[in-house]
């Protein structure tokens, strides 16, 4: 590709106002309740009131005769659809997921019937009216009664939903920890959060024409959630078209479409009507999919110069009922030591299902990783007697040191957290610091300063098969304005002014002359929208690449019609000229015109008009990297946190827009004080939400967020096509433990603080008083009904049940290995959600061959056999380097057996005959 | 179940309705009488986003019952900026400072600063920062807003 | 998040708001400032057959001196009173109280009856009218009566208000120019209901406390007067308080409560501290 010689007007890097925002502060936006249809119903949902129980009776007969209801529908009316609620990585369940509830109810809130009426306030009198009866069951809340209790799901041997480590003791690094000079643990558990978005879920579905579906929908990218409507139903993609202009907020919640959103769009086909549903705000803290409620036990080896030995972590995270992909959460451990010199790191990570409303991804949905690595290497600095920044000195990877590969085989090439660090040590003066801190204390007021440092992997293009490239097509039009339909999506991200800069820099036109398009999925191509930090590098590579290409068609057309040569062709705002023998201007228009209208002047062989589209497949991976510092003081008399400065230094690469880029960190670090001093959403004992309304779940203020520095000294450009590096997550990922940092540094005096977030001022008093004002513990709910229904496991096994897969597997006869040649469909259940593929055996005496098919790919092994147990090994490169082992087991007419995969843990593995 | 029959004065035109009396005024605002522009963020008086001038003053409009707006004057932020386009200084100073992400918000805290910057007595920056404090923004970590703030109050830096 | 049906009536004067009060035989609910009731409604936690607006009942509004005291009428909204120059002069804590009651937007709406009514026990204006020795006219088609309001909290959201009965007008005694204002809240966030709250004032003469009104908020059931210490202060000089040994009695009459955000004993906890930092501090005493 040429270099273009086009670079007009510095638009990338310059804080320019965003396009959007003029629609946004006159009322003019359109979100999806703005949508309003001829012959529109509206949906209300009937709700369980309890986390678990068998449904006996229902009773719709009094909601259908109020005035204004059109229908009222169950699982039953929709069971004529088959849909696969599939994860965001378009993986089937790993334990099926109802559109609405059939027999059985599993969290508070689970909806089981769904009112569609001429208004909103009539289904809500309805949706009142229907009568449920239910056998109740003690509910699985916490993430310890899912290790002990009874089976959430009937027909699962465990509570666990998705497994990743071994469940093997590592004696090796067992013993490094044991014998270390110094071993420092934490035990550290993050509540669970309610993401928030200020507009809750939403959507119009809308069935036109013979089987088409036009979906309005709140959500994170119309092309991921159209290609999952049409993956999930099994329909054409053609035939189902999201549109999703204005969507306020969503920080991981609305990545992919849930029960209620498949619910109406179903019902709306079953009803031929098109139908909204808006969610309300009792409905988003109660039945929307949340996050975090995460356990954590850190154990670190040291040596006496606080040289990193060896580490160990053991993880738990909730998965609720139904999870939007069940997630023991491989980033955890994949980027807890990826930024440090740590020689031995072994882990063991589970999920697990609980009668709570499902896990949903949130900002940064590894953050744990940051918060448990820097609070651990605070309590580490105490305790060796290093300065807590010098030690950090001592095992963060410097840019000198790369290349490199970590423990976890991620490859590292441009990370910068200890440059970060050095930057921020420039603006903040810790030996001031110190001295202001100890004079406060002498007058009993606690001043604290937190440091962390963190990186955090972006977009990325391998593995991951929803998030591996974006597209752009950007077109001159016949009037010489540009447009382009990007892959992009904005929930607030403003990628219709960044995405513009981009265009507008490379193409050398005015940035007012260009629109970005990318909010309806009929048209443009495929590309996830907003997920992993990924738009800037990904939406902005591919913008680069489109506009590129287009520069070249432009600069030979222009050079053929003005008889000049291409490079003496250069766009400036908007306008082509030509240098040379003969100078002249020409405009974009007068060129588009004859590209569109007498396209017989064009070079011969020059296809006609002005329009390139590009998909871009970023870097394997691009990293930020940042260190933050904030300065907090703790009243001794309330625990009240009073934030009072907050330093950043980011390497961010370069920046498209940064005020953008600013606004992306600022609200991510006002989610992390959220985090750490007020959001919670927690379960009483049955199950009952004790947060259901923004009176009780706290968000923060404007009083409660400081204003925040930005530098950006340490950024380096990246190897992305512009340089850019994602900043979307980063705030939610180092705010947290720099806020934790600062309240434990004030707070030292004391001793140690609670690692139970949110760090409350009630638990923080009780550090500085020194004693306990606890509630009495609750009582625990008495088991007065069967835990089981009786279609269900019974009782005695279900209390058996170990709180890990059972790997013994149970002993059959030995069976003719023969009879295991042919055609097999296999279902491996992998960090990002169960695989399906089909394979081929073939026996000869004690050796099995085969090869598995996997979307037109093919992958040969061969083996052992020994009695009915198979083994064989499997090289891959996908998503890294790494041989899977399987160990098989022949049951009847079945496969069963398990895969060490590496560094990924174990995978459960199935399999069937064809 | 009773209705009732009202007039009042939208961003200067009139309205006539029959409303029931359980509907609120901010689902009238929007479904009835069609400015979108007027946001449901939580429908229990704490999020901010439904904030409209009533008789001149900020309040919360899934807080009033439409019928209660009766003969009032009501102003969303459809109707602050000029004819041409030309944005409300409040508008303005909003999109300079970067105050919006999502937007979701926006319309609340667009109609708060509207109300107390657009007398004759101007708000001082600390009453703004008070009132802004009735508004929830996840987006924008009210960067941008405090400083718009700061700057309609006189104050900015 | 609609509200359930329910027939409006809208009322201009206290009579005919009584005889609706009166005929809908307590299946009737006013409707102030609306700032509590319309989410109970919205979450149709609050269902009543009838809904009778009071808010265009011109006698119910304002403020005026009266014989010994302020008559305030309880459809004053909660900016009113901080905009309001004669309860500037004369009842600085309760403009310093309604000042911490929600939001500006939500002041815009509320009335200072409304909240008096409500008796929400973590609310500002019914500690500080019960601090403050004020009391509230009710009527009813039967008549009209006086009720203290350290009498009219019975429990959360429970007064001694009839289901037919309405408050006309709240009274506050007058206190001596120079009164001290007490007032801390100890709030999560600006507009939340208090984790502990201290309202009130003291008067001071010839250097010792002459008159002490003094009340808790998010305390108890109800909003709590601290009799104890106020019985304490009394003649107490300035120059030689234990204000420690007066926290300690400041919240021996409360009876706080474990909830989501704090619990009994850190709200115990932060009372103390606080009543000590703030009588402290208004009297010009460093804390103990």
């Amino acid at each position: 590709m040429n270099a273009p010689h086009t670079q007009t007007e510095g638009y990338i890097g310059r804080r320019m106002a965003r396009t959007e925002d003029t629609r946004l502060l006159t009322g003019k936006g359109v979100y999806v309740d703005d949508v309003g249809l001829p012959g529109m119903l509206q949906v209300a949902f009937h709700r369980s009131p309890i986390a678990r129980g068998r449904i006996k009776t229902i009773d719709l007969s009094a909601a259908r005769e109020i005035p204004g209801v059109y229908a009222v529908l169950i699982a039953s009316d929709l069971a004529r659809y088959k849909v696969d609620m599939l994860s965001f990585f378009l993986a089937l369940p790993t334990v099926p997921v109802p559109v609405l509830a059939v027999d059985r109810v599993t969290y508070v809130g689970d909806p089981i019937a769904m009112v569609v009426a001429q208004d909103r306030y009539i289904a809500e009198d309805a949706a009142g009216l229907i009568v449920i009866e239910y056998e109740e069951q003690d509910p699985v809340v916490t993430l310890a009664d899912a290790k002990h209790g009874s089976l959430v799901h009937p027909r699962t041997d465990s509570n666990v939903a998705a497994a990743t480590g071994s469940d093997e003791v590592d004696e090796d690094l067992e013993a490094l920890l044991a014998h270390a000079p110094h071993l420092v643990s934490i035990d550290l558990t993050h509540q669970r959060i309610a993401q928030s978005p200020m507009e809750p879920r939403g959507v119009v579905a809308a069935p036109q024409g013979s089987g088409e579906l036009t979906v309005y929908l709140s959500c994170q990218g119309p092309q991921l959630a159209a290609r999952w409507f049409a993956q999930a139903f099994g329909m054409p993609a053609t035939s189902i078209r999201v549109i999703s202009k204005d969507v306020g907020g969503s920080f991981g919640l609305k990545g992919q479409p849930w029960r209620e959103e498949v619910a109406v769009v179903l019902a709306a086909q079953l009803l031929k009507r098109p139908l909204k549903w808006i969610e309300d705000r009792l409905e988003n803290l109660t039945s929307a999919n949340q996050a975090r409620e995460q356990e954590i036990r850190l154990r670190v080896a040291f040596d006496n110069d606080g040289t990193l030995l060896a580490s160990h972590a053991d993880y738990g995270i909730n998965n609720g009922a139904y999870p939007q992909g069940a997630d023991s959460n491989i980033a955890v451990m994949m980027f807890l030591w990826a930024a440090h010199k740590l020689p031995v790191f072994g882990f063991h990570a589970r999920g697990w299902y609980t009668n709570t409303v499902g896990l949903a991804a949130y900002r940064g949905p590894w953050a744990l990783e940051s918060l448990a690595r820097e609070v651990l290497l605070d309590r580490a600095a105490r305790k060796l007697g290093i300065d807590a920044i010098e030690l950090r000195r001592r095992s963060l990877i410097t840019r000198a040191d790369q290349p490199c590969t970590t423990p976890m085989g991620l490859q590292l090439e441009d990370i910068s957290p200890a440059e970060c660090l050095d930057e921020l040590l420039r603006h903040v003066d810790v030996a001031a610091f110190r001295v202001e801190q100890a004079e406060a204390r002498k007058q009993g007021r606690y001043l604290g300063l937190g440091v962390a440092t963190y990186i955090e992997p972006t977009a990325g293009s391998t593995g991951i098969a929803v998030l591996i490239s974006e597209s752009a097509h950007i077109r001159i039009e016949p009037t010489g304005k540009v447009s382009a339909v990007v892959s992009t999506h904005s929930q607030g991200h403003g990628t219709q002014t960044t995405m513009a800069q981009v265009i507008a820099e490379r193409l050398g036109v005015l940035f007012e002359d260009v629109t970005v398009h990318e909010d309806d999925s009929s048209r443009g191509g495929y590309g996830s929208g907003a997920y992993g930090s990924r738009q800037a590098v990904a939406g902005g590579g591919a913008c680069i690449r489109a506009a590129d290409l287009l520069v070249d068609k432009i600069k030979l057309m222009a050079a053929h019609l003005l008889n000049a040569k291409p490079e003496e062709i250069f766009l400036r705002d908007s306008v082509i000229h030509v240098f040379g023998e003969k100078e002249q201007t020409v405009s974009l228009r007068d060129l588009a015109d004859i590209a569109y209208g007498e396209p017989d002047r064009l070079p011969e062989g020059m296809d006609a008009g002005l329009e390139v589209q590009y998909r871009y497949r970023p870097p394997p991976i691009t990293m930020t990297s940042a260190a933050h510092a904030c300065i907090v003081e703790v009243d001794g008399d309330t625990g009240f946190v009073k934030i009072r400065r907050w330093v950043t230094s980011e390497d961010c690469g370069v920046m498209i827009n940064p005020a953008v880029v600013e606004g992306q960190i600022a609200g991510g670090l006002a989610q992390a004080i959220g985090c750490v001093l007020m959001e919670e959403i927690s379960y009483d004992p049955r199950g009952n939400p004790t947060a259901v309304t923004y009176k009780d779940y706290l968000l923060p203020s404007i009083s409660d967020v400081p204003d925040f520095e930005y530098h950006h000294g340490a950024s380096a450009p990246s190897k992305a096509e512009g340089g850019f590096r994602g900043v979307g997550e980063g705030g939610c990922i180092i705010g947290p433990p720099t806020l934790v940092n600062a309240i434990a540094d004030a707070l030292s005096p004391f001793g140690d603080i609670p690692l139970q977030l949110p760090l409350t001022p009630h638990k923080l008093l009780e550090v500085i008083e020194g004693r306990s004002m606890a509630r009495p513990a609750p009582t625990q709910p008495k088991a007065s009904t069967p835990a089981d229904a009786p279609s269900e496991k019974p009782m005695s096994v279900a209390e058996a049940v170990v709180h890990e897969p059972s790997s013994a597997l149970t002993p059959v006869p030995v069976v003719e290995t023969a009879g295991i040649d042919g055609l097999w469909k296999f279902i491996l259940s992998t960090p990002m959600g169960p695989q399906a593929f089909t394979g081929k055996l073939a026996t000869s005496g004690n050796v099995v061959s085969g090869s598995f098919y996997f979307n037109m790919d093919e992958a040969s092994f061969t083996g052992t056999i020994n009695g009915n147990n198979l083994k064989w090994d499997l090289k891959v490169t996908k998503p890294m380097s790494i041989t899977l082992k399987y160990d098989v087991q022949i049951q009847g007419d079945k496969l069963v057996g398990k895969v060490k995969m590496g560094i990924f843990g174990t995978a459960k593995l199935s399999g069937e005959r064809v | 179940m009773s209705t009732h029959p009202i007039q009042l004065t939208i961003n200067g035109r009139r309205h006539d309705a029959t409303v029931e009396g359980r509907l609120v005024l901010s689902d009238f605002l929007r479904g009835d009488a069609g400015y979108t522009g007027v946001h449901v963020g939580c429908e229990h008086g704490v999020c901010g986003a439904c904030t409209v001038i009533v008789d001149g003053l900020a309040v919360r409009s899934c807080l009033m019952l439409a019928v209660q707006a009766d003969g009032a004057a009501i102003t969303t932020v459809e109707g602050l900026a000029a004819d041409d386009g030309t944005l409300h200084p409040v508008q303005q100073t909003m999109r300079d400072e970067h105050g919006l992400q999502c937007g979701f918000c926006t319309p609340g805290i667009v109609m708060t600063l509207a109300a107390l910057t657009g007398g004759p007595n101007k708000a001082n920056s600390e009453t703004l920062l008070n009132a802004l404090s009735g508004h929830i923004c996840r987006c924008t970590g009210y960067q941008g807003i405090r400083r718009a703030a700061l700057k309609l109050a006189g104050d900015a830096a | 998040m609609k509200p359930a049906p329910f027939d409006y009536l809208v009322p201009s004067t206290i009579e005919e708001a009584c005889a609706q009060l009166a005929e809908a035989g307590g299946g009737a609910t006013l409707l102030a400032g609306g700032q509590t009731l319309m989410p109970l409604l919205a979450l149709r936690m609050s269902q009543p057959f009838i809904l009778i607006d009071i808010n265009r009942i011109k006698a119910l509004k304002g403020a005026t001196r009266v014989d010994g005291g302020t008559r305030i009428g309880p459809m004053m909204r909660q900016n009113e009173v901080i905009a309001d120059p004669t309860l500037a002069r004369e009842l600085p804590v309760l403009v310093t109280a309604a000042q911490h009651v929600g939001h500006h937007q939500t002041r815009n709406r509320g009335t200072i009856g409304g909240s008096i009514a409500l008796g929400e026990p973590a609310a500002e204006l019914p500690a500080t009218a019960v601090a403050l020795g004020a009391s509230v006219e009710v009527r009813s088609t039967r008549g009209s009566r006086r009720i203290a309001a350290t009498d009219l909290y019975l429990g959360p959201y429970a007064t001694a208000l009839e289901p037919e009965e309405m408050i006309t007008a709240i009274h506050f005694p007058d206190w001596p120019d120079d009164s001290i204002s007490l007032f801390r809240e100890v709030a999560q966030r600006p507009g939340d209901f208090a984790l502990v709250g201290l309202t009130g004032a003291v008067t001071v003469k010839d250097g010792c406390i002459a008159r002490a009104g003094i009340a808790w908020f998010g305390m108890g059931p109800t909003p709590i007067r601290a009799r104890q210490v106020e019985a304490a202060l009394l003649g107490q000089p300035i120059a030689d308080l234990d204000l420690a040994g007066l926290a300690e009695l400041a919240v021996a009459d409360t009876a706080p409560f474990d909830d989501l955000h704090a619990t009994a004993e850190y709200r115990r906890t932060v009372g103390r501290r606080i009543f000590a930092r703030t009588l402290g501090e208004r009297l010009n005493r460093n804390g103990p």
